[in-house]
């Protein structure tokens, strides 16, 4: 038998020093500033019942959840998306808790991701759910939120919208089967206007489907309303994309001239139990979204409860992929003082240390028995000050 | 002027087709022509730099964002699948997935389970799936062709191009799986970051196939 004593399992690493100064920071940025918008955080067990993420919807193919059994042989997954969780707790314990509901979190999910294609099983995702407002406020607040976020990462970044249900209108005017809806989708997903263009062609011209030809090529700044306004005459679709058009505009005026603000009516992501507004945002230099969320009012009532929520996922070790890259990583700060004890005033030594530490100090306790191992390791350290605790204490400068 | 953008291409026949398609559109591909080993070069007039990649690393380096655009055979991307846009068909590089056997066996006769040979497991196990029959499905990495030839396979699926080695070596196609063109693929943030340019690109590349 092989062992694997040594190294750590295909998705996951070992984070040190430098890189969980880079992590810690961009999480407590994040959390720092939805805290400060009035959000309380919430931390949901990392093990789940697997029938938490196994819905009428199935939003997660059980292919990509870690499983395991409890003791009495039921199905756990180790949670693969916070905002499930979250459901779940809103539609029992805050049941009756006065809405909206602003909720915000900062944990580890858990995906099974291809071998070998240099991505991560473990994810850090810091975000925000607001539950009980169905207002363009609701959606205003968490875009603006979202915004800040990227701005706070201090790079160059753009945040995109979309209305999956435009989308969902146009699909639920075709007499198909959800198998069919389902390619559509897939192939709107990915802008694979050949494939589409052929699988919409089967099923006959007509007004939906020239406009779901068009629509993964509806994208880009503010001139995308003008050309979708001939998407189709339908009451439905247009007042959706009046909504939309209203946010985008709000939007670029809260982004300012920060960031960029595009649109996106291709958007029409699987694993989402996304009804409305989605968002996505990316950083320059990063080759997939950091930030992403929307607008999801039938996922709670799965849980039995039903009101309307909208969020967003930030995705910290994305953000710090890209700060990796882009400049070195964070020092870490040495101690300023070192206290080196002689035989028999161990106590004294430590009652020191503290006292300069209620100072704002950094400081260590010596780990050795002779005063020339301390002055070295000081040295290599870049501690500036040895003190010696011995009976009368005294302050060496390195 | 902005940073180049970067695509990547299938080493071989669809290299040297995506370089016609270029200089068809009036761009200078002296250095990519005389490359040498080099495997990134500029193309400087169409601010794009060339990088030459086996085909599944052309989907790899795509998906990470590292390059904005590659040019693939859609039996790769049939094959790894992944996350990108599939923008548009070149239409060369045009072949075929077909299932083929020994002429004149009855690959579907019989209640046993077939095993197939082929370089493309993904591909064969979801044609078969599709059908809702089991197959055992064993990976070949060389001439797949001789599988059904020694008795490991009843058929194969393979890309089939003229169907001349099949024909040698006393095969035929049965049936066609897929279809095989050529596609220009975007990475998910790039298409969005540089919309403007990478749409440029993509309308004189349409108007010119």
């Amino acid at each position: 038998m092989r062992n694997y004593d040594l190294i750590t399992p295909e998705g996951t690493k070992d984070l040190l020093f430098g890189e969980c100064i880079l992590r810690r920071d961009i999480e407590n940025k994040l959390l720092g500033l939805f805290k400060s918008r009035g959000y309380c955080e919430m931390i949901t067990p990392g093990l789940e019942f697997f029938d938490v993420f196994n819905l009428n919807s199935q939003y997660f193919p059980q292919e990509n959840l870690y499983k395991l059994t409890d003791a009495k042989g039921r199905l756990l997954v180790m949670r693969p998306d916070s905002t499930m969780p979250i459901a779940r707790v809103v539609a029992t314990r805050l049941k009756d808790a006065t809405l909206p509901l602003k909720l915000c979190y900062d944990q580890t999910v858990y995906r099974t991701e291809p071998a070998l294609k240099g991505r991560s099983d473990e994810i850090v995702q810091t975000g925000i759910e607001l539950i009980g407002s169905q207002l363009k406020m609701a959606d205003l607040e968490v875009i603006s939120t979202a915004v800040d976020s990227l701005r706070a990462m201090g790079m160059e970044f753009s945040l995109e919208i979309g209305n999956i249900g435009i989308f969902k209108e146009l699909v639920g005017k075709l007499d198909v089967s959800d198998h069919v809806k389902e390619k559509i989708r897939r192939r709107i997903e990915t802008k694979n206007f050949p494939a589409l263009n052929d699988l919409l062609d089967s099923l006959g011209a007509s007004p939906v489907t020239a406009a779901l030809k068009k629509l993964p090529a509806l994208f880009g700044g503010e001139e995308v309303f003008e050309k979708a306004a001939e998407l189709m005459p339908d009451e439905n679709i247009t007042r959706l994309l009046e909504e939309l058009r209203d946010i985008y505009r709000d939007a670029a005026e809260i982004c300012g001239s920060d960031g960029t603000i595009t649109v996106d009516l291709g958007l029409v992501n699987k694993t989402d139990y996304y009804t409305g507004l989605i968002i996505k945002g990316y950083l320059q230099g990063h080759g997939e979204e950091v930030l992403s969320g929307g607008r999801y009012d039938k996922l709670i009532s799965e849980f039995g409860y039903d009101i309307p929520a909208v969020g967003f996922a930030v995705n910290v070790n994305g953000i710090a992929k890209v700060m990796e890259k882009n400049s070195e990583l964070p020092r870490i700060p040495g101690a300023d003082v070192i206290v080196y004890a002689e035989e028999g005033c161990e106590v004294e030594a430590f009652k020191a240390a503290r006292k300069l530490r209620e100072q704002g100090l950094i400081v260590e306790n010596a780990l050795f028995d002779d005063l020339e191992s301390v002055r070295e390791y000081a040295m290599e350290h870049k501690i500036a000050k040895v003190v010696v605790i011995d009976g009368e204490s005294k302050e060496v400068q390195i | 002027m902005s940073k180049p953008i970067r695509i990547a291409l299938t080493k071989g026949r669809l290299e040297k087709d995506t370089v016609g398609l270029l200089e068809k559109l009036g761009f200078d591909c002296t250095a990519v022509r005389e490359k040498g080993r080099k495997l990134i070069l500029p193309v400087p007039d169409a601010n794009l730099e060339v990088v030459l990649a086996k085909a599944n690393d052309v989907i790899t380096y795509v998906e990470h964002g590292v390059c904005d655009m590659g040019v693939v055979g859609k039996d790769t991307i049939m094959e790894m699948d992944g996350k990108f846009y599939e923008l548009v068909d070149l239409g060369f590089g045009r072949c075929k997935f077909a299932l083929a056997t020994k002429k004149g066996y009855d690959f579907y006769g019989g209640y046993g389970i077939k095993t197939i040979a082929t370089k493309y497991p993904n591909v064969s196990r979801h044609f078969f799936e599709k059908k809702g029959m089991d197959t055992e499905i064993i990976k070949i990495e060389g001439s797949v062709e001789l599988a059904p030839l020694l008795e490991l396979a009843d058929g194969i699926v393979d890309i089939v191009e003229t169907g001349t080695t099949l024909k040698e070596n006393g095969l035929e196609v049965i049936e066609d799986v897929a279809p095989i063109s050529a596609r220009l693929i975007a990475n998910t943030v790039s298409l969005k970051m540089r919309h403007a340019e990478i749409e440029h690109l993509i309308k004189l590349i349409e108007e010119n196939l």
